[in-house]
């Protein structure tokens, strides 16, 4: 983190709506309408289809930020209009502070050169180019000279473990080693704000797994600006630093993992977060208050701010005190009621 | 009657229209025969209008045609002067890169064969024009798809041009090319440019559009120009479909560069095609037209290997060995093959084949008569001028009278009734249309019948705006003078189709029950749609000569193909969980062919009478050179007076045939996929 107080990402009001004469019908229902909803409305009697409404959200710089929600939602709309490859039908969009919508098309290439990097569903690997060839391909259209750009592709290919297959064409790779290719080829830009869209949906849930982890380990070494998009609650909970839920075009709620799975505003995000193990996903941080402690000695079960509230339980199964909770250095945050963890299993039953 | 199908209603006025047209007959002659005097001279407008604007670009044209002088003598002077050895061995080492042994192997017993049947200069005259005019079409073609693709505004406008442009005969380009260039292979050469270029613009579009939206975007977010994406990125990706272009440019080009032998007495291969069979010396034509075959054949295999998806690599160290042999070859025999025209190996079998064809249609004179005269008789006449006048005493031993004509139609009007009354209306009213139309001759059909047949017709297929424009186009037509031609257009080629789609449909169902039966027909049907559109005279003029019958025969096996390909595609490809359903319900194999192929096939079916259709019409006017009637016989003329104003008309009056015939039948094919869901 840089300190500095502009976000690396911001959306204001951003609208995207398909359609004839887009434009001037989503200025003529905002003017009209108080709010986004009856805006929507109107677009939709007309004819056309307001893909994304009124997003507005921040992420901060080097924050893993997740768009959750299913096909037809309007989450791949967005992530296309935050990288810009559909221009915002309404609304602001900053890249560290820049107003991406209004930039010139000359400005944008730059971008995308510099600091823009985007991973496909399907991967978007061009046919006819060798995994290399992919890979640099960011570094030749900046005109890099060919033995630089192949020796800086060499690196990124190691770096998702495609060593070795530097000469084959994507055609003659499985799945997973299109996208580890599609990830290289994305990074080898050092972009600083990187953009992926339903990156591991295309593949089986094996390898699935496999490619969060790695790509987990990735973000831990680069440290750059992520907005993922997945349709998979799973996925989004072990990835996320925050999450977004979209649903018909429009963000219903914006939290922590723990806040999606404990706090849902309404029964469509609850209903997203019904069959997952609550337990493995929430920390004891999310339902410990602040609050003297009793003196504990040896009954002291050691709890920690980011242990997940299963494992917490697991320790104060037999305490109805309230129980303290520690920094990894030991210093006290709070307490936690072995009441409320179970509580908080239990949100769904309640 | 509120009830009625869009088909009955269709079908009854069409029925009235013809009832009306009979009645009224003797009273109102100009409802049968359209008033000589009601005509338009539009095609002498035309002509005008045409001469004006031709004149009027002719300088610009004119230094075009100097300039294109310089590549095609240099490359006739390359081509030419290169030793044969050469020429084969790089040939072949071209084919071993592109296709390995396999297609070595072909090139050389190919260009074997043309050396030694001594047709090469000719050859090599024709391939220089080829290899001036494909560049020419793939540069002009390439960047009209690409800039159809970049510009979406425009791209609905060229399609509908690259449409048209593929319904235009191809004598039709030749009459104004003529007077814009004069005479001489430069005419060959453009029209065969403008020919082949639609080919290779459809498919860079066609290519460019379907290119996956993520590469694309991942173009984009590489931070690429517009430029580079679409050099780098999207041209390579759509490679495979930009190749077919290639390969479609190259064949048309190769067609269309032997059809201009027509205009010319330029020394190629086309011309020698032509000469001999003018000279009824049919062994040295088809020898000729079997070299033009097997170039045919070669650019298509070696060119066709490009749009393979997956491509072998073949050792070129074996090509470079190839090419160095040739070399070789060329410098240690160089004083011996300098004549490459000399050889005439074939001679003696072109003679005997003479010969032997002297000998066959005399042995054999009256089977042929017969066949020929009982096609002539039975079909061809009636369908053309009607029982009413085809049945005489010379023809079929006795004479219509009004009685038989009473007969026929109560007939018709039985099998309309009896189908009426088991709910088939429709079909009823048009069984007694066609007992009509068999009375009267396609060709002498009263005109208001027609006309309102064919937009009862569209608007069945396509609903109001089809009928509309049909009747409009066909009003044109009616209005310019050449409506008689017309019609004789159509009955020559709505035989041909009918033909075509009985025995095509009967072929193509045999193969689909029988896989034997289509190993033998599948390289049939592949070698009749390499054959270059010229040589399917040769064979029936051998044996039939000249006449409408030989015109029919070649028109049937030019477009009998896609019948065959489509209906067999469409039985074969009936989703295999429907054939699993049927076969749990206990289905035979001929109430699976009856209840579940067939239904599913049709739009496949229609598919394939809508590109039978095309295909005849093309051939039509090729065939005005063996003796048709009709359009295609006025743009054959119109070249041969440098008639501007009919050549255009009558092309635009055939261009109009086509593209009805094709909207319609696309029309009833797309109702039938959307009745199935598809």
């Amino acid at each position: 983190m840089s300190g500095s107080e502009t976000p690396a990402i911001t959306c204001r009001n951003v609208w995207q709506v398909f359609g004839n004469n887009a434009d001037s019908a989503l200025k003529e229902a905002l003017s009209q309408h108080e709010t986004p909803d009856a805006a929507a409305q109107e677009l939709r009697g007309k004819g056309l289809i307001p893909a994304v409404q009124d997003a507005s959200f921040d992420v901060k710089e080097g924050e893993l930020f997740v768009i959750m929600g299913l096909s037809g939602s309007g989450k791949s709309t967005l992530i296309r209009c935050i990288s810009h490859l559909l221009h915002a039908t309404g609304g602001e969009i900053r890249i560290d502070g820049e107003n991406i919508v209004e930039a010139s098309p000359k400005r944008l290439i730059e971008l995308r050169r510099k600091k823009l990097g985007m991973v496909f569903q399907h991967f978007g690997l061009f046919p006819h180019m060798t995994v290399a060839e992919n890979v640099a391909y960011p570094l030749r259209v900046q005109g890099v000279k060919k033995k630089q750009r192949l020796a800086k592709a060499q690196k990124v290919i190691e770096l998702v473990g495609l060593g070795g297959r530097e000469k084959n064409f994507p055609r003659e790779l499985s799945g997973g080693q299109r996208q580890r290719v599609g990830i290289a080829r994305s990074l080898v830009a050092d972009c600083s704000v990187w953009f992926l869209d339903e990156p591991f949906s295309a593949l089986d849930p094996l390898i699935r797994r496999q490619l969060q982890d790695e790509f987990l380990e990735i973000q831990a070494k680069l440290k750059t600006t992520i907005v993922f998009i997945t349709h998979d609650i799973n996925e989004a909970l072990k990835l996320a630093d925050r999450i977004a839920i979209m649903r018909d075009g429009k963000v219903v709620q914006i939290g922590t993992p723990a806040d999606i799975v404990l706090r849902p505003v309404d029964d469509y995000v609850r209903e997203f977060s019904k069959d997952v193990a609550k337990g493995q996903h929430a920390h004891v941080s999310s339902v410990m208050q602040p609050g003297e402690h009793h003196v504990y000695g040896a009954d002291d079960p050691g709890l920690r701010q980011d242990m997940t509230l299963d494992a917490a339980l697991a320790r104060c199964m037999e305490l109805y005190e309230p129980v303290p909770v520690r920094t990894d250095d030991g210093k006290l945050v709070g307490v936690v009621n072995p009441a409320d963890l179970a509580a908080a299993l239990q949100v769904e039953q309640g | 009657m509120a009830s009625l199908s869009k088909g009955s209603i269709a079908a009854l006025i069409a029925a009235v229209a013809g009832a009306l047209c009979l009645l009224l007959e003797s009273s109102a002659p100009w409802l049968v025969k359209f008033p000589a005097a009601w005509v338009l001279p539009a095609t002498d407008w035309v002509g005008t209008a045409m001469e004006w604007f031709l004149a009027l670009i002719k300088p610009a044209a004119r230094s075009f045609s100097a300039l294109m002088f310089y590549p095609m003598e240099a490359a006739n002077y390359v081509l030419s002067h290169t030793p044969w050895p050469l020429v084969i061995c790089a040939t072949t080492a071209l084919a071993w890169t592109l296709g390995g042994v396999r297609m070595a192997l072909m090139a050389v017993v190919g260009l074997g064969f043309v050396l030694a049947s001594g047709y090469w200069p000719e050859s090599m005259n024709t391939l220089a024009l080829v290899a001036v005019s494909v560049p020419l079409a793939l540069i002009i073609g390439g960047g009209i798809g690409i800039l159809a693709n970049e510009y979406p505004r425009i791209r609905k406008p060229v399609q509908a041009v690259l449409d048209i442009m593929q319904t235009v005969p191809t004598f039709a380009y030749l009459t104004p090319l003529l007077v814009l260039f004069g005479f001489g292979p430069v005419v060959g050469l453009i029209a065969s440019a403008i020919y082949a270029a639609p080919p290779m613009a459809r498919n860079v579009l066609l290519g460019l559009e379907r290119v996956e939206p993520e590469i694309k975007e991942a173009a984009i977010m590489a931070g690429g120009t517009r430029l580079q994406q679409l050099f780098q990125c999207e041209i390579p990706s759509a490679g495979q479909q930009i190749m077919v272009g290639v390969n479609q440019c190259l064949m048309a080009a190769l067609s269309m560069v032997i059809i201009a032998a027509v205009i010319g007495g330029f020394d190629d291969i086309g011309w020698e095609v032509l000469l001999t069979m003018r000279k009824a010396q049919f062994g040295q034509s088809l020898l000729a037209g079997l070299v033009i075959v097997i170039f045919a054949i070669l650019i298509d295999r070696m060119s066709g290997t490009l749009t393979q998806d997956r491509r072998d690599r073949h050792d070129p160290r074996v090509a470079w060995g190839i090419l160095a042999l040739g070399v070789l070859v060329s410098a240690a025999f160089w004083g011996s093959v300098q004549q490459p025209g000399t050889y005439g190996l074939f001679n003696p079998v072109a003679d005997s084949v003479d010969r032997g064809l002297s000998s066959f249609t005399s042995a054999n004179a009256e089977f042929l008569t017969a066949l020929k005269n009982n096609v002539l008789f039975y079909v061809l006449l009636p369908m053309r001028i009607g029982l009413d006048q085809a049945v005489l005493p010379f023809t079929w031993g006795f004479a219509w009278t009004p009685m038989m004509s009473a007969a026929l139609f109560a007939a018709g009007a039985a099998a309309g009734v009896v189908f009426t009354l088991r709910g088939q209306m429709a079909l009823g009213v048009m069984l007694l249309i066609a007992a009509g139309m068999l009375e009267t001759g396609i060709s002498q059909l009263p005109w208001p019948f027609v006309l309102v047949g064919a937009g009862a017709l569209a608007w069945v297929a396509g609903g109001r705006g089809l009928a509309i424009l049909t009747v409009v186009l066909m009003g044109t037509i009616l209005l310019s003078g050449l409506w008689e031609r017309a019609l004789l257009s159509l009955y020559l080629s709505g035989a041909a189709v009918f033909a075509c789609a009985v025995m095509g449909g009967a072929i193509g169902l045999a193969s689909a029950v029988s896989p034997g039966v289509w190993r033998v027909v599948r390289p049939i049907c592949d070698m009749l749609q390499t054959i270059p559109l010229f040589v399917f005279l040769i064979p029936v003029l051998m044996v039939f000569q000249i006449g409408e019958f030989s015109a029919f025969l070649a028109i049937i096996a030019y477009a009998i193909v896609p019948m065959i390909r489509y209906t067999r595609h469409g039985l074969v490809s009936t989703p295999d969980e429907m054939i699993e359903a049927a076969t749990a319900s206990g289905a035979t194999t001929w109430q699976m062919l009856k209840d579940i192929r067939a239904p599913y096939a049709a739009p496949s079916i229609l598919l394939g009478l809508n590109q039978t259709i095309l295909y005849a019409f093309a051939m039509l006017v090729i065939a005005a050179l063996i003796g048709t009637t009709g359009l295609g016989q006025s743009i054959y003329l119109a070249l041969g007076q440098a008639d501007v104003g009919l050549g255009i008309s009558a092309g635009a009056a055939m261009a109009i045939l086509a593209l009805i015939a094709d909207r319609m039948v696309q029309g009833f094919a797309e109702e039938r996929r959307k009745a199935l869901g598809l």
